[in-house]
């Protein structure tokens, strides 16, 4: 049990490398077997979880490179479990919602490479093997966009790599700065993130390394004005491997902020929160506006998906409990419920092969389950109470209103615009009369793709209702950060703003 | 009456000489093997080679005497065991491709084996001693040499090569004897360490002689390091002889060039000549950015390689500006994993070697060639790949420890900057790196003909490049007993 987290790093990698051993027939069986396990290798790992314990647990350590400080250290606490949940389940719903027939196998066992590195992203403790990871990830993405998406594939792929690259190299420079201020004010070298986290950096520096850091996130998040490389990626990726970029890579970056930049840089976080508000609403509304102009469902999935990691980035910056746990679990929701969009757009692509607007409508008529399905994920992605999506924006917009009531407020605007664009798209594709003949005998959902849809709306509803589970956990860690943060902070301001978004007299 | 000269031959210390006397006889034996009998094959020459190569690397690792030597004109201290090693073990790697399955002119000749080794003893000279009249004699022993072995893979472009080389070779021989010239009229001496007693003594003074010196000694270096401009060689040579040699050349000369730059630059960086860091510290910049932007244009795989490794150069010589123990610990470590991705890199197209041009009438290895590579020779495809990723520094892959700890000495040294344009640089040259990733996994393959990535693969290639992927692939577990090594012997000679 002590090495569940090296056995759930590398179990898909060395399943993988077996994949190369099995034949094409097999492959899809032994793909979904593999992520299965990994799937309940990682519900273990829930089950053992101490959820009254905020800090890290599983931990594993030993040194790799000592002269340097690099050491293997994993560990994994409330924040980065049910991601780490996410991942291995997200992937088992994709693998078993895959349809595609040409070279499956590459694609299978790249998939489990990837598998591997989001694992690898969550639990690592040590910098350079997040690091690793990070960087690690872009290579099976690359190949999964580049070999099985649409016509300007390579152009997508290309691009998705160049600008995620650039920027983790950025932080890269402030990784090793900030390991460089660690051995100056201990003498020791460490890369271990809870060492960091302990290290008061000076606050002009806390600006610098803030900034070095957040070229890399914000790339990866994307936060505007970084975000042109997600519309290409989605709308040139095969549907498994949008599905797995919205739903995990996606967080990776919003991962970086909460273990990151709040806890190591709170000064700095604090001193930035206003700019990088306006930057999440600009995101929040900005993009709703381009979703709704847009004619391609996969497109309108893919901007709501920027407008939607824009509330997740004003929860994190809300500087509170509230806040940030809300963010977290809307990193859960909404990989869960673009993933499920995603995967139902990738439904009717291959039936159809388009994914026009135009070309649909009425489509509630001949495909009742899918229309239904649609409409739920629909829902939970608006953000309608019950459902999984409400629970996160709604911590992480009342999270934030203790810091500015009136961004919250424009934050807010983009629930509305999210109706509008869903429905719309919703109005356009399913209801109205079946006008197009093409549309007349498609089929409604297979067992298959019942199977890897249900669990989903099971998932949606539940958490929805009861997300207790879940919300503990990540809360308990989130509290102990922000302790962390407030004794940490130097500067008047952020002792005060932490104070602030924390007491509840303060919202009136 | 002249004092009759009595030196005993203990003082002399010979044993600093043996490494490259073993390889010098070692040519020779080849030589009159060749004369008794004709005709051998080129495997028993190979052999012979490694054999010499390897009793050269035991004489090495295993000198335990003195630093100085005969006539205190040889220094055997710790960089000039390490870059030894270094020399000799990518030589040892190197000279198995000639056992190629299609026959190729230069290796029918034993006098190829021969200057091979006469080359290596050169190169070794050049890092033992720093004794400005020894460095030149082992450059031009090496670089002659060098240059005829470009000239025997015997096609008009090799001969183009070798003429480019020699005659740029020259000059950059011509700048170095004229540094060392006003070094010696300023100081009297052609020995560096004692140099610096003289030149500090009077405080630099006349500066502007000094200065003179020193951009001299820069244009010489620069040309064998081939940094930004003095590069203009390096494409053409590196694409008119066989890739083997030519992955050979990124790396073996240079670090010899290396080390003499540690020698000569290190001190007057030190004595806080700031114009000289200034003047490096612009190549440097100069040199990563501009080749990485040639290289983004580059049709062909060879000459895209070529313009990458100056790009890797200039990077490394960033360690010289730093010019801290960690950073000239990072050198000799990125160097290190440099050998063995770049050699098999460049190996995986010497395995595609083809004789007539049939993909590209100009280029012998155009990106068009290794289109879909993945669904022709997966394998090969998979491998090519991950040596462009360790190059581009995606980690974990080998060169991206060097790239950390490099990057890391500039930041301890403050070099913030130089950091940040380093890692900026490593973003730019993922471009053309990926470019080949892309176009041997996305592109759909144009030839169906599944041999030709392999026409000339035999046992011993294959060895070489699964070797050196191995070393690509787990070079996490190496950088620690690497580091230590390294850092312990850069420490004891003082660098």
């Amino acid at each position: 049990m002590d090495s569940i987290l090296t056995l759930l790093i590398f179990f898909p990698f060395i399943a993988g490398m077996f994949g190369f051993m099995i034949d094409q027939k097999s492959i899809r069986a032994y793909g979904i077997s593999v992520a299965f396990i990994e799937f309940a290798l990682s519900l273990v790992l829930w089950f053992g979880f101490d959820s009254q314990n905020p800090g890290f647990q599983f931990i594993e350590q030993f040194p790799l490179i000592p002269q340097y400080g690099i050491s293997y250290f994993l560990g994994v606490d409330g924040i980065s479990l049910f991601l780490v949940i996410l991942s291995t389940f997200m992937t088992l719903i994709a693998l078993i919602g895959l349809t595609i027939e040409k070279d499956v196998k590459n694609l299978i066992i790249s998939i489990l490479f990837l598998e591997m590195t989001m694992v690898g992203v969550f639990v690592s403790l040590d910098v350079i093997i997040f690091y690793v990871f990070w960087e690690l990830s872009l290579v099976p993405m690359l190949y999964i966009i580049g070999a099985w998406g649409a016509k300007l594939r390579i152009y997508a792929a290309i691009k998705f790599f160049l600008y995620t690259f650039a920027g983790s190299l950025i932080m890269l420079v402030g990784i090793l700065y900030m390991a460089y201020l660690y051995y100056q004010a201990t003498g020791v070298w460490s890369f271990a993130i809870p060492d960091w986290q302990l290290l008061v950096v000076p606050f002009h520096i806390q600006l610098w390394l803030f900034a070095a850091f957040f070229i890399g996130f914000a790339i990866k998040v994307p936060m505007f004005p970084f975000h042109t490389w997600l519309p290409y990626a989605h709308g040139q990726a095969p549907t498994i491997g949008s599905v797995i970029l919205a739903a995990v890579l996606l967080k990776m970056g919003t991962y970086g902020f909460v273990r990151f930049s709040l806890p190591m840089f709170p000064d700095a976080s604090i001193y930035f929160i206003t700019p990088i508000a306006v930057i999440a609403i600009i995101m929040v509304i900005y993009t709703a506006m381009i979703a709704y102009a847009q004619e391609d469902m996969k497109q309108v999935i893919a901007y709501s998906s920027i407008s939607h990691m824009g509330i997740i980035i004003i929860g994190t910056f809300a500087m509170n409990a509230e806040g940030i746990t809300g963010s977290i679990f809307l990193m859960l929701s909404h990989g869960i419920v673009s993933g499920a969009l995603f995967m139902l757009v990738g439904n009717i692509y291959d039936r159809r092969h388009t994914k026009l607007m135009s070309e649909f409508g009425g489509l509630a008529k001949v495909m009742p389950k899918y229309a239904t399905i649609f409409g739920i994920m629909l829902m939970a992605s608006v953000g309608l109470p019950l459902t999984i999506g409400f629970v996160g924006e709604f911590l992480s917009l009342i999270g934030f209103y203790k810091v500015s009531p009136t961004m919250t407020f424009l934050a807010g605007t983009g629930i509305i615009l999210g109706a509008v664009y869903m429905l719309s798209l919703y109005k356009k594709s399913f209801f109205g009369e079946l006008t197009n003949e093409k549309n007349k005998n498609l089929k409604d959902l297979n067992k298959m793709e019942l199977a890897s849809l249900i669990p989903l709306v099971l998932l949606v509803a539940y958490l929805g209702i009861y997300p207790k589970p879940v919300l503990n956990p990540i809360d308990n860690s989130v509290k102990n950060m922000i302790e962390l943060m407030e004794k940490k902070s130097i500067t008047k301001e952020a002792k005060e703003l932490i104070k602030k978004a924390n007491s509840i007299e303060e919202a009136k | 009456m002249l004092e009759p000269i009595s030196v005993s031959i203990a003082s002399l210390n010979l044993a600093t000489l043996a490494p490259m006397l073993i390889l010098i006889s070692g040519g020779l034996i080849i030589l009159c093997i060749d004369l008794i009998a004709k005709n051998l094959s080129k495997q028993l020459y190979v052999v012979l080679s490694i054999l010499f190569l390897l009793l050269d690397l035991g004489a090495v690792l295993g000198y335990q005497g003195a630093v100085r030597g005969f006539f205190d004109v040889m220094l055997v201290d710790g960089i000039s065991i390490l870059s030894q090693a270094i020399i000799l073990f990518a030589s040892m790697l190197f000279i198995p491709l000639a056992l190629t399955s299609k026959r190729f002119h230069e290796y029918t000749f034993p006098e190829y084996f021969a200057l091979f080794l006469f080359m290596i003893s050169g190169f070794q000279f050049m890092v033992s001693s720093d004794n400005l009249i020894l460095i030149f004699i082992g450059l031009e022993l090496g670089s002659l040499a060098l240059y005829t072995l470009i000239a025997m893979h015997n096609r008009d472009r090799s001969f183009e090569a070798a003429i480019k080389y020699f005659t740029m070779g020259a000059m950059a021989a011509g700048f170095f004897v004229m540094g060392a010239l006003i070094l010696y009229a300023l100081t009297g001496t052609v020995e560096i360490a004692k140099m610096i007693p003289v030149l500090e003594a009077r405080n630099y003074d006349p500066i502007v002689a000094v200065l003179a010196a020193v951009s001299f000694l820069i244009a010489a270096l620069g040309f064998k390091l081939s940094q930004v401009p003095f590069h203009t060689w390096t494409p053409d040579v590196y694409e008119g002889s066989s890739a083997a040699l030519a992955g050979y050349m990124s790396v073996v000369p240079k670090i010899a060039g290396f080390v003499v730059a540690i020698r000569i630059f290190e001190f007057l960086i030190h004595a806080n000549i700031v114009w000289v860091q200034y003047v490096l510290y612009t190549i440097v910049v100069i040199t990563m950015t501009l080749s990485n932007i040639m290289a983004l244009v580059q049709q062909d795989v060879k000459r895209m390689l070529a313009y990458s490794s100056i790009s890797h150069a200039g990077f490394v010589m960033a360690a010289i500006v730093i010019g801290t123990t960690q950073a000239n610990s990072a050198l000799f470590l990125y160097w290190v994993l440099f050998l063995f991705t770049n050699l098999g890199a460049f190996a995986m197209l010497w395995v595609s070697r083809h004789k007539s041009k049939i993909w590209h009438d100009r280029f012998d290895h155009p990106y068009t060639k290794f289109s879909g590579m993945i669904s022709i020779m997966p394998f090969g495809a998979v491998v090519m790949g991950l040596f462009m990723m360790s190059l581009a520094g995606v980690p974990p892959f080998s060169l991206f420890w060097g790239k950390l700890y490099l990057m890391g000495a500039a930041v301890n040294a403050g070099f913030i900057w130089l950091a940040i344009i380093m890692a900026i640089n490593s973003a730019i040259s993922i471009y053309y790196y990926l470019k080949l990733v892309v176009y041997m996994f996305l592109h759909d393959p144009i030839e169906n003909e599944g041999t030709i990535y392999v026409k000339n693969a035999s046992t011993a290639l294959k060895t070489i490049i699964g070797f050196s992927t191995v070393v690509t692939i787990f070079a996490f577990l190496l950088i620690n007993p690497l580091l230590e090594i390294i850092t312990a012997y850069v420490k004891a000679s003082g660098f």
